[in-house]
């Protein structure tokens, strides 16, 4: 049996048990329940910063998702290591669901930021190292999933995307230390640094709740977009 | 409300959460979206 047999053999078992699964269920209901409880503290029962006026609150929802973007292309490039030395199709659609909601929380960290950085740094954007590599970070992820749709063949798709998954990974830890490396406008980080946070008690409430709000919303996106490649995947062989 | 002193930002705040509540929002749609049976 051929390789691209073997990769192909497990889609026709998987695919026919995808209809008992729907895309949405009641993890989707837990994830947006939490959400809207993180945004009801964050709106009613968090205190507005003194130096930075409500703008501060962004931070609510900028941070989170970049923790998110950090989580589902971990979770992809670790995916497609599997998928290099198992050739098992699970992960690479495993791999290929979590790259594309990395693209959409990367988005997300991109759209708020300007409007923070606006009122506070008086510029919409600044090319410091922080930011320059976030953007870099959102064009390789877009990349990995144009790579995607561009090759037919399914073990050569997984191949060549598994590569380009790990590079992308490999630019999390820059980004993260690229405040210390470089002199740059973004802040240090507050909260995850060795030393103790520098959040006061109410406002890193309000930070934790929104951490997990987004981690199981990230969660929730990554499994119904599996699904949906299962379901694809079922019509493909229908 | 905005405490003495500190400045009116409000509306980037109001204008972020709108803005990242309709990328996600849109996501989940286009998820939805695709789901759909195809005939």
């Amino acid at each position: 049996m051929t390789s691209t047999a073997q990769s192909r053999a497990p889609t026709l078992t998987s695919a026919s048990e995808a209809s008992s699964q729907p895309v949405f269920d009641w993890l989707f209901g837990l994830s947006v329940v939490l959400m809207l409880a993180a945004v009801v503290r964050i709106v009613a029962f968090t205190p507005i910063e003194a130096t930075q006026g409500a703008a501060q609150k962004i931070y609510y929802i900028h941070v989170p998702a970049a923790i998110s973007a950090y989580t589902a292309l971990t979770l992809a490039a670790l995916m497609s290591i599997v998928f290099l030395w198992l050739h098992d199709e699970r992960a690479d659609r495993l791999a290929a669901s979590a790259g594309e909601v990395a693209l959409v929380f990367t988005s997300g960290v991109l759209l708020t930021g300007p409007l923070w950085g606006k009122p506070i740094w008086g510029a919409w954007w600044t090319w410091d190292a922080r930011l320059t590599l976030t953007l870099f970070l959102w064009f390789v992820t877009a990349a990995y999933l144009v790579l995607r749709g561009a090759i037919e063949d399914p073990t050569a798709r997984g191949r060549y995307s598994a590569v380009l998954a790990v590079l992308a990974a490999l630019l999390i830890p820059f980004i993260h230390l690229s405040v210390y490396l470089f002199r740059t406008l973004h802040p240090m980080p507050i909260v995850l640094k060795p030393s103790r946070p520098s959040l006061p008690t109410e406002m890193l409430i309000t930070f934790t709740l929104s951490c997990c709000a987004f981690f199981l919303f990230c969660l929730m996106l990554i499994r119904s977009r599996y699904r949906l490649a299962l379901l694809r995947e079922r019509a493909e062989v229908e | 409300m905005t405490p003495q002193g500190a400045p009116d930002t409000t509306s980037y705040y109001h204008a972020a959460y709108v803005v990242a509540g309709m990328l996600y929002a849109g996501y989940v749609l286009s998820l939805w979206w695709r789901s759909r049976p195809r005939r």
